[in-house]
């Protein structure tokens, strides 16, 4: 077996696997959707709560202190993550939906009036949509969404070509959630050279691809922890620190402040300038964790086996003629969307699942983009550093009794 | 062949999915609603001719989705039709008690019911909505 491959025995790490589907060996293949949790991940959250835990940043005592320590060292861990330059850079949000809503109703406030325009693409999430809608009910700001090409990639001369004066910001998918496909990070530099902001949407890449924010030279970048191993209720903002001291505060509440009087409130420095109220402080110690242990295997490794992975599914598929593969390239980072002729894919969804294989069907939170495919759902598989060549095998003999099943 | 999948995807359902019947739109309907499953994008749009009696002289479905919600849509319309609207929201209890593997009693659906076809659902509580699409969609029309 190819060198690429990470060691099979890595199942070990994740208790889940020991659970049966219907007396089969689980096969998940829904890590885009959220990534498992490793033992290591889920016993050191337990180890919190159990000998450490207190409030953070508020009491002088022992288990204060210590959980405040635990919740800033797991900070500086996501900035060597993703290679900030400054722990303030990093501002622990409840999910990368959350980091999305604040960049847009801060950014918006300070550096937006009516008739101004957001470049997004067709190809976005619902978390990368929706908050913009907001601000084109509220404020009248003037979306505009860039096109895809076949393979699934941003169509950067068509980006290029929405930009003008009135463009303040483009937030774009950094690896698509359907296609697998890794925006080229040409699309910071047009932004530089036309004097626009980006942020990018790391929720998939985080994962799969080692990330360095300065190199990329993106203003804002978010993920979420539950997709790189983590546990939920914890995301990410990136944002370049004099923007993030420029930006207003986003929610009011404790931690957040400078001071207060009954007349007036000034605010603390980043990052606790937004983050108001107790923040997930378990849960940013879990993604700490997760990180040491996506280290621990080395984000190279996580990349190179994921990528051999989905290089073999998508030739296996490419040979079943009834199968339908969206974007048509070969770069899937660990993410094939494909329907079966004429079989819905809540039906591949459920047959597989009697098999054993955890797959996701549906619109994958992109209806406008399932529009433009002119499809209402699609299947989608996607890999974790747990998988491995087997699971694909079965997985291919599943589509062919799946076919098989359906057949008129 | 797995048994659940054999309860899920009887003959009955793999037919109706295919080729369902009272498929389009009833001609002079003076009642319709669209339905959606926002889960999976999947969508029903109902019309039905109900007459002074509320008696439901017609009943026809058009839409996209998958077998278990086309199978389901075209088995109601085939139940529903020529009952009055008192039997039919009777069904409709029913229908979704059965796929939701409730205890309650059913009332007025035996097991020689095509529809009980549809029991094999409760096994798989994701499709449960896939069942009641065009049910749900049926009642919001009657409702309105
Ligand atoms: C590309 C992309 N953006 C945003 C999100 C939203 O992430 P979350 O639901 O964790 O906030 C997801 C996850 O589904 C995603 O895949």
């Amino acid at each position: 077996m190819s060198k690429a491959l990470l060691n099979s025995n890595i199942k070990d790490d994740f208790a889940i696997f020991e659970k049966k589907i219907l007396n089969k060996d689980l096969i998940y293949f829904d890590t885009a959707a959220s990534a498992q949790k490793p033992k290591i991940v889920i016993n050191e959250i337990n180890d919190f709560y159990n000998n450490h835990y207190s409030n953070v940043s508020r009491g002088v005592h022992t288990l204060s202190v210590e959980s405040t320590f635990k919740y800033e060292d797991s900070r500086k861990k996501v900035k060597d993550f993703i290679n900030a330059k400054s722990d303030n850079e990093i501002i622990f949000t409840k999910s990368a939906t959350e980091s999305i809503n604040l960049v847009a109703q801060t950014f918006c406030e300070r550096y937006m009036k009516q008739g101004d325009e957001v470049i997004l693409s067709i190809m976005e999430h619902h978390s990368n949509l929706v908050p913009w809608y907001f601000l084109r009910e509220k404020y009248g700001v003037v979306l505009k969404f860039a096109m895809i090409d076949e393979e699934g990639k941003i169509d950067l001369d068509h980006f290029s070509s929405l930009i003008n004066d009135k463009t303040k910001i483009a937030s774009i998918t950094h690896l698509s959630n359907v296609f697998g496909t890794t925006t080229n990070k040409e699309i910071v530099k047009i932004c530089r050279e036309k004097e626009i902001f980006i942020m990018l949407d790391g929720c998939q890449a985080a994962a799969h691809n080692k990330i360095d924010v300065q190199d990329l030279d993106c203003d804002f970048y978010v993920f979420s922890g539950h997709k790189t191993y983590g546990p939920s209720g914890i995301g990410v903002l990136y944002g370049k620190e004099n923007i993030l001291n420029d930006l207003p505060p986003y929610q009011g509440g404790g931690g957040m402040i400078s001071e207060v009087t009954l007349d007036s409130v000034s605010f603390a420095d980043l990052p606790a300038k937004y983050e108001a109220g107790t923040p997930p402080l378990v849960e940013a110690y879990g993604l700490g964790i997760a990180i040491d242990y996506m280290n621990s295997i080395g984000i190279e490794n996580i990349m190179l086996h994921e990528q051999e992975l989905s290089n073999y599914a998508l030739k296996k598929m490419k040979e079943l003629e009834f199968v339908e593969i969206y974007g048509n390239g070969n770069e899937k980072s660990s993410i094939i969307s494909f329907n079966l002729n004429h079989i819905h894919a809540h039906e591949v969804a459920s047959f597989l699942d009697v098999e054993g294989i955890a797959l996701r069907a549906g619109h994958h939170c992109c209806q406008p983009l399932m529009r433009h495919l002119k499809v209402n759902a699609t299947s989608r598989i996607s890999f974790g550093v747990y998988n491995d060549i087997k699971e694909i095998e079965v997985f291919i003999e599943a589509l062919n009794k799946c076919k098989d099943f359906f057949k008129k | 062949m797995n048994d659940l999948l054999k309860d899920l995807y009887q003959e009955i359902i793999l037919d109706h999915g295919q080729d369902p019947r009272n498929f389009g739109e009833c001609e002079n309907h003076n009642k319709s609603a669209k339905g959606h499953n926002p889960l999976c994008g999947d969508k029903v749009y109902v019309t039905l001719l109900v007459d002074q009696d509320d008696v439901i002289k017609d009943i026809k479905f058009s839409g996209e989705g998958c077998a278990i919600s086309i199978a389901s849509a075209s088995l109601m319309t085939e139940k529903l039709k020529n009952k009055s609207l008192d039997e039919a929201n009777k069904i409709f209890n029913d229908f979704t008690n059965l796929v939701k593997g409730s205890t309650d009693e059913l009332r007025l659906l035996t097991e020689e019911d095509s529809l009980y076809a549809l029991k094999g659902v409760e096994a798989f509580p994701m499709r449960v909505k896939c069942a009641t699409m065009a049910w749900h969609t049926y009642k919001s029309a009657t409702n309105e």
